[in-house]
């Protein structure tokens, strides 16, 4: 069986920065590897309140020789993440998964640029790991492109730059790196990268991803998006995690987040 | 296996016979196979699919979930691949189980209602149809049909007509006087009636000061609900002679059993899939368990044993 619920047992859970938190779970051996990009449904067991699992992309993971550990990056935006928030080590949680698609790697394409935004660190980050691990990447020239709202925002800059040379961050307010948006930064450095060898990987908020797709729009950059939205199954079954995506006839349809994606080309999605 | 005595789980829903009385609810089972990495499909009572529509739907835009206490809002809108899509690309799947199979359906115009039940009598391996006269959710929605006797026992009685299948009939809550609408369907012919459907309800977003759902209003279904569809149902069986199938928050085996000792055949299990996606069979057992544990042989022997 590829997926299915596991109980997991957290052995870590601290707020990392403010309101942003790391929780390191361990779960039995027979958890899958999960590929970057795919995440897990989280879920106290038993309640009723909260009643639906969260949705949260996997940051990192480990196997060890009897088990193995899975740690999420998240943000408190309302009462489900408040809830893990407060849980201590040594709680039980319900983990289903790993749920999703993955990020596609195309081998011709060597040169690999992130574009992330907040929490949109967390599956770029694995997918890094991941890049920096495979024989055909290891040569490969790395940039990424981190974004937050202010310097106590930016997450994971440790494990990042253990993993990538090239890194460079902007905030709004400018506490840290340069000010101004992930995005404008990607933008000005945009001719440094040609766009049939170069794979850009997105994860961020909406109006991020919203601008890269303006930015990108014409030319022939292949973009990859990780896309976000409320989830009650998590395994296509409720349609409750709709995006508007183009079909290849360039008609509107809905997608489902969870089942579909959460990994998009960006060229296929409608931002409405 | 030896110490435990065999327990009869089968019920009749009319001509329908299930192998027990444990359903999927349509909307929360996907077309089976989204479940079939997790649940024996065999072991389940009966799988009500998606419900169907003449042409594909789109459904609404997103947001279309919000989670509030102890349940959730959905204004999903109906999406589904159509009724020949059902057919073509789906129905071969479930075939290759040993379990009923029943058609949700719905329609905007009792023309649509008409040809959908037609096309899903001449596939092979659809067992029944339930219509839906009560989803909440699209404007020119099933709520018409549903609210009113009339309108309901109009469809219940022109599918009746389209089709040799057993027909249910599925009952929205968001009516007066939900008894009446199950008279005047068991009137019109229907062979079974499930109920309840969602409630209509809402959620605000403080920070924007707007809906949390894009369509403004869902419908509620979870945990929350259980109590009012309990009240629903008690109305309901009182008053048809129809086999009756209970819906609504059913999470454990204990709330099951609340249902069909107050006299419902089967239940149907919705939401607590997208929780559990195990929840059919964990349902099923924990029944099993206690008929068992209180001796009980034969499930029928508890439905309909409720002492008011």
């Amino acid at each position: 069986m590829t997926k299915d619920i596991f109980i997991g047992e957290i052995s870590n859970n601290e707020e990392i920065q403010g309101n942003c938190f790391l929780m390191k779970v361990i779960l039995p051996a027979s958890f899958c590897d999960p590929q970057p990009g795919q995440f897990v449904m989280i879920r106290i067991s038993g309640l009723y309140e909260p009643l639906l699992a969260r949705p949260i992309s996997i940051y990192s993971f480990s196997r060890g020789k009897d088990s193995c550990a899975i740690e999420l990056l998240y943000s408190v935006v309302g009462k489900g993440t408040q809830i893990l928030a407060g849980l201590i080590s040594g709680s039980q949680v319900e983990i289903h998964g790993p749920l999703g698609r993955c990020f596609e790697i195309d081998e011709a394409r060597k040169n690999i640029v992130f574009v992330a935004g907040g929490m949109g660190i967390a599956p770029l980050s694995l997918l890094t790991e991941h890049l920096c691990g495979d024989k055909c990447f290891s040569q490969s020239p790395m940039t990424f492109y981190l974004g937050a709202k202010t310097a106590k925002a930016v997450v994971g800059l440790d494990k990042l730059q253990k993993l990538c040379y090239n890194i460079n961050v902007c905030t709004d307010d400018g506490t840290l790196g340069k000010k101004g948006l992930v995005t404008q930064a990607f933008q000005k450095d945009i001719k440094k990268y040609s766009p049939v060898n170069t794979a850009v990987y997105a994860c961020g908020p909406k109006e991020m991803l919203k601008s890269l797709a303006k930015i990108l729009r014409g030319s022939n950059f292949i973009s990859q998006v990780s896309l976000e939205e409320r989830m009650a199954c998590g395994i296509g079954a409720c349609l409750g995690c709709a995006v508007a995506v183009r079909d290849n006839k360039g008609a509107l349809t809905y997608k489902r987040v969870c089942a579909d994606g959460p990994v998009f080309n960006l060229r296929e999605v409608i931002w409405q | 296996m030896k110490t435990k005595t065999l327990i009869n789980m089968a019920v009749n829903l009319g001509r329908i016979r299930l192998k027990n009385p444990v359903m999927t609810a349509s909307g929360t089972f996907g077309y089976g196979e989204e479940y079939a990495d997790y649940v024996d499909l065999n072991r389940i009572g009966a799988i009500v699919v998606k419900g169907l529509s003449l042409k594909p739907r789109f459904g609404n835009p997103p947001p279309r979930i919000m989670e509030t206490a102890g349940g959730m809002l959905n204004a999903i809108g109906l999406q589904n691949i159509g009724v020949d899509a059902f057919i073509d690309e789906k129905l071969h799947f479930l075939q290759k189980f040993d379990v009923k199979v029943i058609a949700n359906i719905y329609g905007e115009t009792y023309a649509e209602y008409i040809k959908v039940a037609k096309k899903l009598s001449m596939a092979k391996g659809v067992h029944a149809l339930e219509i839906n006269v009560s989803c909440p959710n699209v404007k020119k929605g099933g709520i018409s049909f549903g609210s009113d006797p009339k309108t309901a026992a109009q469809v219940t009685h022109k599918v009746k007509d389209a089709t040799g299948l057993p027909v249910i009939v599925k009952l929205t809550p968001n009516v007066t006087d939900i008894a009446a609408i199950a008279q005047a369907v068991e009137k019109a012919g229907a062979d079974a009636i499930s109920l309840i459907n969602t409630l209509a309800g809402m959620s605000v977003d403080l920070k924007k000061r707007m809906p949390h759902l894009k369509n403004i209003a869902g419908g509620l279904s979870g945990p929350a609900i259980k109590p009012v569809a309990l009240r629903m149902v008690w109305q309901v069986v009182k008053r048809v002679s129809v086999p009756v199938i209970g819906i609504g928050g059913i999470m454990t085996a204990e709330d099951a059993l609340e249902f069909l000792i107050l006299g419902a055949k089967a239940v149907q299990i919705g939401t607590a899939n997208f929780i559990n996606p195990h929840a059919t069979i964990d349902i099923l057992e924990g029944i099993k368990n206690y008929l068992q544990s209180n001796k009980i042989k034969d499930i029928n022997q508890i439905i309909g044993t409720f002492q008011p």
